[in-house]
This record gives C-alpha cells, structure tokens and sequence, in this order.
C-alpha cells in the first residue's frame, strides 16, 4: 500500500469505525432481532420471516400504513404553504421580517411543548372550541374523534414545522436572477405570472429537496406530537408506524415485533433517500 | 514502591469486599416515596456492613422496555421494581422463587403463578368510586348514602344530570384507561371466581355474554349521559381527576393507593367532602359480604430478585427489608399507600374516606380483572372503548376484535 492509501485510510478509519458501530451494526443488529421472537427476557429464537407475515395481517399496522399514506398525501400543503409565504415575503410585504421570524419561532420548540400548547387548545373543553362557540358553531372534539384527530395532528405539525421549509424557500428565492424578474416586469408581468414562469421553475429543485426533507421529517418525527396529543387514538386513528413500533417495544415487550416494523418503515425511508439522490442527480445535469 | 504496591494491594480487596446492589423502579426519585426508600436502604445498609444500595430510578413510561434489554442481555439490575399482574407474569422467568419470603403478605395473586411467589408485593391497589359530597347535596341526594345497586347509580346519575352542574363522572379516556377501570370494576361484581380465573386465562371470551354485558354497559352509561363530552381526548391521568378535584365531576373510578386517592382527593378538596363506594354493576352475581358490590383488588407493585443476578442471597435480603413494616410504614404515611403488609402500623393514616374503604379490602375483594388481562388485549381494549364511545363501533365488532387479540396473546 503507498503512503497516500494509507495516510488516505487513516483520515477515514475514525468515520468509518463510527459509521460501523453507530449505523451499521445496530442496523443489522435491528434485522436480526426483527427475525426472532424476542420477548424482551429472552434473546428471543429465530423465526424468519413470521414477524413479517403477521405484520400483513395485523389490523393496526395496517391502519398505521393507510395513516401514512393519508398523511403522504397532505405533502402539497406541507411544500406549497410555505412556498407562497416565502414568496409574498420574498417580494417585500411590509413586516416581512417580522413574519418571518414568527414563522420561525415554532420550528425550536420541541414537539412536547408544541403538543402541550395544543392540547390545551384543542381539547374539548378548549380555547379552539371556545373561539367557535363565539361564532354560533358547535364544538368539536378534535383529539377525540377519529374523523378531525389525524387532521389535527398534521395542522399542528405543519404549524410547528413550516419555517423551516420557509427559510430554504427563502434562502432558495435569493438565488432567482433579479434582472430577469425586473426585464419580466418591465414587459408587464404580473406577480402570478413572475411566480409561475420565472420564480417556481428557478426553484424547482428546492421545491423538490423541500418535498423529500418534510415527506421523511413527516414520518419519522410525529412520535412527540402523537404522544402528546391523542396517544395513537382514538382507536388507531393517529397511529403512525413509528408510534405502533414504540408502543410493541415498551407496552407489549415485543422487541422482535417493533424490530420488523423498523425494518418496513426503513425500507420506505430507503426508498424515499434513493428517490432523494435520484432528483437531485438530475438536477445536478441540469 | 513496595508501600504503592501493599497500597495497591489493600485498594483491591477493600473493593472486593465492598459489594453493591441495583435496585431498579421508577418511584425511588418522587418525594412520597424518598422517606420509605432512605429507610430501606439504611436499615439495610446497616444490617449488612460494606454493601451499598444504589437504587437507579428509570423513566416510567419506558420502564419495562428498558428492563427488558437489561434483562436479555443479563446486565440487569439485581433487584427490581414492578407492576403486578400482566407485567410481572410477562418477568417470571427472569425472578428467583420467593415463595418462603413471602408468608403473610397480601396481593400475593398477582405476584405468583399459584404455586411459586416471584416477588414480595409492596402496596395493594385497587378501584373504587370517590363522589363528591357537595354535588350529591346539590343534587338532592343524601351524602351519607352512596349508591350500593346498578339501580341506585343510574337514579344518583339521573339526579345529577337533571341538576346540570357536572358530569355524573369525571371520565378520561384518552390513553383507555377509562374503559380499563370501567370493565375491572363491573367485572367484580358480575364474574364469579370461576369466571374471573377463565377470563385470565383467555378462556372466558369477550364476546361471551358476560364480557360484552359489560362492554354494553360502557356504552349505555355513555348514551345515558354520565360521562361529559370529550372524554377521548381527556387523559385519565391526571386531567380526568383533575377535573373529579375542581368539582366538574361528580364521581370518579379512583384507586386506593398512591396517587387519584383518598388521600390526595382529601388533601385537595377536604377529607369530609369526599366518600367512597364500590362500583355497582347491572346483573351482579357476586356479592360483598354485606350484600354490596365487590371491589377489584390487586397486589399493586413490587420488588422481585433477577435469578441472574451476582449475589442472589443478599438481593433476596434486601427485598425482604423492602416488603418489611418498618420501612413501609414510611411510604403508607407519606404517599397513602395501602401497604401489602399487615403487620405495617397504618394507625397515622387517617381519613374518614379510608376508614370506610380499609374493611373492604377483605370482605369485598375481587379480582382485578383487566390486570388479569394480557397487554396486548389492553391495549385492544383502549382502541376500541375509544371507538365504542366515539359511536364508531358496535359492542360486537368490538368483542369480536378483542376475541381475536385475546386468542392471539394466549396462544403465543
């Protein structure tokens, strides 16, 4: 080996050694476990794929996948509503600075402080309820019923997370050649059309960064919110896959079990990374 | 350097000597239970020379997820703390036999597989229904006479509506520990012996007659309007007794020891504003001694030794000094447990509310039914008494969908 090679391999072995230990081994370690019948005592015997067929016919899984495909489908409003506040601040609405900040504020909370803020507010008994009552409507049991729980959950999760997708929005909006929107508007276009042919093509692959980032955040952070706010409930209305994989590990010791459900909700972030890489591959030939 | 060595030497068998034991639970950090886990440790402590107690308190609510790695990767602690019934079954085969420790203590059920004791039971827990005397009066009734028929109850809720100041019971259902209260508490008085020792075993189903009676009842207390709206986002712990203490509920299904208790609802809204009785139930079979309903009573937590653990001996010493009356008397007094161990002096503990519940303990005790009960059917049971009082599903479907949970946990 030359002395490059190895001064190169020295410079990688502390990343790689970390990767190893810290990524790699508890993933293999996760799909050992998701093939055994571990029950939390016990190693657990090996089961091969049992755990996997009995996640196609388990009713709560099930209804976790269809929540987050219903929650998969709410991504436009998660990438547009953003877009458009950053757009409208992006063109200088007065206070545009103090939007932006407050937009922002939500994204440092933690998700138990956002969760406590709106179970107090959507309970019942509620501020939110309260507010309606005012106006004539009748009030809703917004955490409580299966028909506005999952709703609520994804409102207050867009609430809280939305700056963020706003600053790349913004960040990305700086990047838009401004001569090319003053020659646009000196040839008399209006903002929805500076919007549409100039400013959301020159953004596409922010869009499509944002669109990725939020489909994995929307997947993978919820627990806090969920926790909080319905516990999975009422029924398994707001159970995501990552709550089910919790409440098989602690509440009924099933090691094991939790561990394929892991390995499914992996495999969907898998894809969606590769969908990820692709993208921005293309984009990058651009 | 021969001085550092004989040093060094001397180090090594002061730590050899030095022994310690882990103690795990997720109570040892409250300020109730600090005087009962000081004065174990010290009457331990001093008992045995050179061994040091650590109790190590885990988070509640990941407690058993991080026992159960512990234990399967034989770092388990050499003592620990747990829930009776479904949570201590599930840890059997990790817990040494202490059956010979055991002799007098009560709650033993749920701590045992009938035959051999895994571990010495600490509190008894158990379920009964504190009113609030002030709303009884409004209401027109007699506070001095609680309900003690299914009859009764319904015409106490009746009054209570009709007077419209508050819910005929303060009910939170967010988490499903509503229904679980709910279903133990009938289940007391409906099941005989023979049928509450079938249903833990998954033999009684719950779409036999009896179960979905009670599931039935559930839902006709609902539809009857005893319980305020909402109550499937309101958390049983503590927004549901919460509400029971600021007066917004009539009755609550409270427990008997350490918190939602006679002891914190008399500190909070005064000892005489409060009383207790058992939980009625349509059809009862099984009666208290005084022709009453019966009252689900468990053994509630304790202290069994890791058969893994370095030093089994010592361990079981120390969970003999924990379940012992000295240490205890501290934890009744401070937190208002009710201690698993008769000989524990409870005569500093008074409260009218108690004076009543204590002669219940044994004769109308009854199994706690839903601690019985798998974890898996618990938390079937959460979903569906949600939908159950969302309107969402029927009492069939519902019996029906724990049947399969239920068949599935007793099978495996």
């Amino acid at each position: 080996m030359s002395p490059e090679r190895r001064t190169a391999w020295a410079f990688l072995a502390p990343s790689l050694v970390l990767i190893a230990i810290f990524r790699i081994a508890p993933l293999i370690w996760g799909a050992q476990l998701s093939l055994t019948d571990a029950r939390g005592i016990t190693p657990g015997a090996f089961i091969g794929l049992e755990n996997y067929r009995e996640l196609a016919f388990d009713p709560a899984f099930r209804d976790s996948i269809s929540n987050t495909i219903l929650l998969i489908a709410t991504l436009p409003v998660w990438v547009c509503f953003p877009l458009l506040l950053a757009i409208l601040i992006h063109q200088g609405v007065p206070g545009g600075r103090f939007y932006r900040a407050t937009y922002f504020f939500p994204a440092i909370l933690s998700s138990v402080i956002v969760g406590s803020i709106f179970n107090t507010l959507l309970r019942r008994d509620g501020a939110v309820n309260a507010a309606l009552k005012l106006v004539g409507i009748a009030p809703t049991d917004w955490l409580g019923s299966s028909h506005t729980a999952l709703l609520s959950l994804i409102a207050v999760q867009l609430w809280a997370t939305f700056g963020m997708s706003l600053l790349i929005f913004l960040a990305g909006l700086s990047t838009v050649p401004q001569d090319m929107i003053e020659a646009a508007r000196l040839d008399g276009a209006r903002l929805r059309h500076l919007v549409w042919f100039i400013i959301i093509p020159a953004l596409r692959p922010i869009i499509e960064f944002v669109a990725v980032v939020t489909t994995i955040g929307i997947l993978t952070s919820m627990f806090g919110l969920i926790y909080v706010l319905t516990a999975g409930g009422p029924g398994t209305s707001t159970t995501l896959p990552e709550f089910l994989i919790w409440l098989e590990l602690g509440k009924l010791n099933r090691p094991g079990y939790a561990a394929a459900i892991s390995m499914v909700l992996f495999a969907l972030m898998a894809g969606l990374a590769w969908a990820q890489i692709r993208i921005m591959q293309r984009n990058a030939d651009v | 350097m021969k001085y550092l060595f004989a040093a060094t030497l001397a180090l090594m068998g002061s730590t050899a000597m030095a022994e310690e034991l882990t103690v795990w639970d997720w109570k040892s950090g409250d300020p109730a239970a600090a005087s009962y886990i000081a004065a174990a440790k010290t009457a331990f402590e001093a008992a045995h020379p050179g061994v040091t107690v650590n109790f190590v308190m885990q988070p509640n609510d990941q407690y058993y997820t991080l026992l159960g790695t512990a234990l399967s990767s034989g770092s388990g602690p050499d003592v620990f703390l747990m829930n009776g019934g479904a949570q201590a079954k599930a840890r059997f085969g990790a817990l040494t036999d202490l059956t010979a420790e055991a002799k007098g203590l009560a709650g033993l059920p749920e701590f045992s597989d009938g035959a051999v004791v895994h571990a010495l039971p600490i509190t008894i827990q158990g379920f009964v229904v504190y009113y609030n005397k002030k709303l009884y009066a409004d209401a027109g009734l007699d506070p001095a006479k609680p309900p003690t028929t299914w009859d009764e109850l319904k015409k106490v809720c009746e009054a209570i509506k009709a007077k419209g100041a508050a819910p005929c019971f303060a009910m939170g259902n967010k988490e499903g520990f509503g229904a679980e209260f709910f279903v133990s508490s009938l289940a007391a008085s409906m099941l005989t012996a023979d049928e509450q020792a079938a249903f833990a075993k998954g033999e009684l189903k719950w779409s036999s007659p009896k179960m979905k009676a009670i599931l039935q009842a559930f839902v006709d207390t609902k539809d009857w309007g005893w319980y305020e709206d909402g109550a499937n986002s309101t958390a049983k712990f503590m927004d549901e007794y919460e509400m029971f203490m600021r007066g917004e509920g009539a009755n609550t299904i409270g427990l008997l020891s350490d918190v939602a208790h006679w002891k914190q609802f008399g500190d909070m809204m005064g000892a005489e504003n409060i009383g207790a009785f058992r939980h009625p139930a349509p059809d009862a079979v099984t009666l208290a001694a005084d022709g009453g309903p019966m009252m689900p009573l468990a053994g509630g937590i304790g202290y069994g030794v890791n058969k893994a653990g370095k030093n089994v001996a010592l361990a079981t010493d120390l969970v003999k000094t924990l379940a012992d009356a000295g240490p205890i008397a501290a934890f009744a007094k401070d937190a208002g447990i009710l201690p698993a161990n008769p000989a524990v002096d409870t005569s500093s503990m008074s409260s009218p509310t108690l004076t009543t519940i204590l002669p219940w303990t044994t004769s109308a005790a009854a199994p706690m039914a839903h601690a019985n009960a798998s974890a898996a059917e618990l938390e079937a049971l959460h979903q569906q008494s949600q939908l159950l009082l969302n309107g969402e599903t029927t009492v069939d479907k519902a019996a029906a969908a724990l049947d399969e949970v239920q068949a599935k946990a007793h099978a495996g």
